[in-house]
């Protein structure tokens, strides 16, 4: 009993504070973290694995540029799982908001094969 | 029963790895053997009992007295597989293997006689089906709409196969019609559907005399985004990611039960590596939602630091979650063959370490909730359910093991790798909210001691093997899985080149939310919040 209460006052005051100073503090999020697929352009060989992968048609390989609709990605990471040459990633930004809808697409030019 | 381990988080190629199939290779003695799969055989169309639509009653009438459980009514345009009308499909559940019965009807008078008197725990479906198939249970004691208010066109039924899954039909405006008590001294309380706080939506309509509740209307079907409908024709793969979403906090139970669904149609086994990952991340879901209730019952209480303290445990929880597979809510981490990616190694050393603490924190903050006069005078004998409601409306999970029935899917039908592990049966016997909150505790704990001993158990390996076959279409199974509200159940039936024709998915809310209205008759309308708290039902889930 006296050592559940002293357990329950020390313990909090030993972690500190749960909650984070965000936005004032960046946030710190675990290498696992899903966020926006990240494309590799030199590793990229346009062979468009990712956009078959894509159960949400959010990827496009076309007119030298790959394209990326943050609108309708759901942070699966099946393109990054599906590339031949691991040219996709799933990095760490988690702050996507737009202002315009179009915003969300990203558009990654590929170079051109000689 | 030791299955041979590989060091904690045996870094695997989480790429499809076909060689898993024989997952006997390299897992020892016991995997050899076939592991349950946790659907229902499949059957071909023809394989599914015929009933004429007159013997329906009875045939399930004489199959409830011999012992068996209502499972679901699934209502099917047959025109999809070469039929001529509909059909609905009732499924039981008996000692001696699940039974399913189809009843077909003619498209122009799809009409059967109604269980709903006879198996209240169909009241619901009966009424969905009527309205998303037109499908009509003669005599059915409620005919007010469902699923589909009183704003979409009559006789617009959209499951049906020739409306196109884009279309949009007129808003007709029709007055909705609450079920109201009238009479001296009773007055209407309308709750809903807009919320304080940040629930999902329903209206209640309550009659009460002074405080006190005579009838509660629950009107719910907000969200309902038509999944069913929507993942028609999509390939499995493309299916999985909309039926996970269905709610989103029972994502693995719902991914779960799809993938066990169709690995149950394509007859393939998932790795070894990849069933006991099921088991920990499905455990995980349970814990995180447990704790989650367990605060918001202190919330409707008005227990703040009980709130509180459980809402911090909920959000360590959750950051374990996320360190694990990527995602709070652990969306994206079960896959068709068995994960869609490993568990990180990191994360399952974080969630070993961490959970033991966790796990006396929950019981500390347990025994300060409930040692409390206010919580106990709040709590006890507030929103009973006797066995008789639960049993004839079909309760299920917590809602039903606090009256008293032992029931569990993860003991009753093993899928995953529950049959090599213990799970605690955690029955109450009030049936009011207090044996609510201390099942949840209980089983929290019990996850817990789950998670633990899965993780211990994860063996090495791949953690996702190609589906074996491309099923025939017209090949239908049920799977089940126990999610944090109750067993949970799917219906799926295959359409040509590995396409869904139809999914039906009767979650535990929707099994349990007949119970809810029928638990606060008698009680106050101030305890409302707090009892349906107690049942801490998803409005998603439900709609679909």
């Amino acid at each position: 009993m006296i050592a559940d209460l002293v357990d329950r006052f020390l313990r909090p005051l030993r972690r500190g504070p749960l909650t984070r100073p965000y936005p004032a503090e960046a946030l710190d999020l675990p290498a696992t973290v899903r966020g926006l697929p990240e494309l590799d352009a030199g590793r990229c060989d346009s062979s468009a694995d990712c956009v078959r992968a894509c159960p949400t048609q959010a990827i496009a390989v076309r007119e030298g540029a790959w394209t990326l609709d943050v609108g309708r990605c759901i942070f699966c990471g099946d393109c990054a799982r599906a590339c031949p040459r691991d040219a996709i990633r799933l990095g760490n930004t988690v702050e996507l908001a737009a202002r315009n809808r179009m915003d969300l697409v990203v558009v990654v030019p590929l170079e051109t094969r000689r | 029963m030791a299955e041979p381990t590989a060091p904690l988080g045996a870094r695997s190629d989480a790429r499809v790895d076909a060689s898993a199939r024989s997952a006997g290779d390299r897992a020892g003695p016991n995997a050899s053997r076939s592991q349950p799969i946790g659907a229902w055989p499949a059957l071909a169309d023809g394989a599914v009992e015929r009933v004429a639509p007159a013997d329906l009653a009875a045939r399930v009438g004489a199959a409830i007295d011999g012992g068996a459980r209502y499972v679901m009514l699934v209502g099917l345009d047959e025109r999809s597989m070469g039929g001529a009308g509909l059909a609905i499909e009732v499924a039981l559940a008996d000692s001696s293997g699940p039974i399913r019965l189809r009843v077909e009807l003619p498209l122009d008078r799809p009409v059967y006689p109604s269980l709903a008197r006879s198996v209240p725990a169909a009241h619901w479906d009966e009424r969905e089906v009527r309205g998303l198939l037109g499908i009509n249970p003669a005599g059915h004691p409620d005919s007010r709409r469902l699923v589909l208010h009183e704003h979409w066109p009559g006789g617009y039924h959209p499951l049906r196969k020739d409306v196109p899954p884009d279309e949009r039909p007129p808003i007709t405006a029709r007055e909705f019609v609450p079920f109201e008590v009238h009479g001296d001294g009773i007055h209407q309380l309308p709750v809903g559907p807009i919320h304080a706080g940040i629930i999902e939506p329903g209206h209640f309509r309550f009659s009460s005399v002074g405080e006190r509740i005579l009838h509660l209307d629950a009107f719910l079907f907000f969200t309902h985004r038509g999944i069913e409908k929507l993942v028609e024709g999509r390939q499995f793969e493309a299916a999985m990611p909309v039926i996970e979403r269905a709610c989103g906090v029972c994502t693995v139970t719902h991914a779960m039960a799809f993938a066990q669904a169709v690995e149950s149609l394509t007859a393939t086994q998932i790795p070894d590596r990849a069933a006991w990952g099921r088991v920990v991340v499905a455990e995980l879901e349970r814990t995180y939602n447990h704790v989650s209730d367990l605060g918001n019952i202190c919330a409707g209480i008005g227990f703040h630091s009980g709130t509180s303290r459980l809402a911090a445990l909920k959000e360590r929880l959750l950051r374990l979650n996320e360190e694990l597979t990527g995602h709070r809510y652990l969306m994206g981490i079960i896959g068709l063959g068995g994960l869609r990616a490993d568990l990180d190694p990191s994360g399952l050393e974080r969630v070993t370490a961490e959970l033991p603490m966790l796990d006396r924190e929950l019981a500390a903050a347990v025994r300060a909730v409930i040692r409390s006069d206010g919580v106990r005078n709040r709590t006890h004998g507030t929103g009973i359910v006797s066995r008789t409601m639960a049993e004839s409306l079909g309760a299920t999970g917590v809602a039903a093991k606090a009256c008293g029935f032992d029931r569990d899917l993860r003991r009753d039908e093993p899928y995953a790798r529950y049959g090599e592990l213990r799970v605690e049966p955690t029955v109450g016997a009030a049936g009011d909210v207090a044996a609510r909150f201390d099942v949840r505790a209980r089983e929290a704990h019990d996850s817990i001691r789950l998670v633990l001993e899965a993780i211990a158990a994860l063996p090495g390996g791949g953690v996702r093997t190609e589906l074996s076959i491309m099923p025939a279409a017209g090949l239908s199974t049920i799977s089940g899985v126990e999610g944090p509200r109750g067993t949970s159940r799917l219906w799926l039936r295959a359409g040509p080149d590995g396409t869904v024709d139809r999914v039906h998915l009767r979650s535990a809310s929707f099994a349990n939310w007949p119970v809810v209205a029928a638990a606060v008759p008698g009680d106050l309308v101030p305890d409302f919040p707090l009892i349906n708290k107690s049942f801490e039902l998803c409005y998603a889930c439900t709609d679909r």
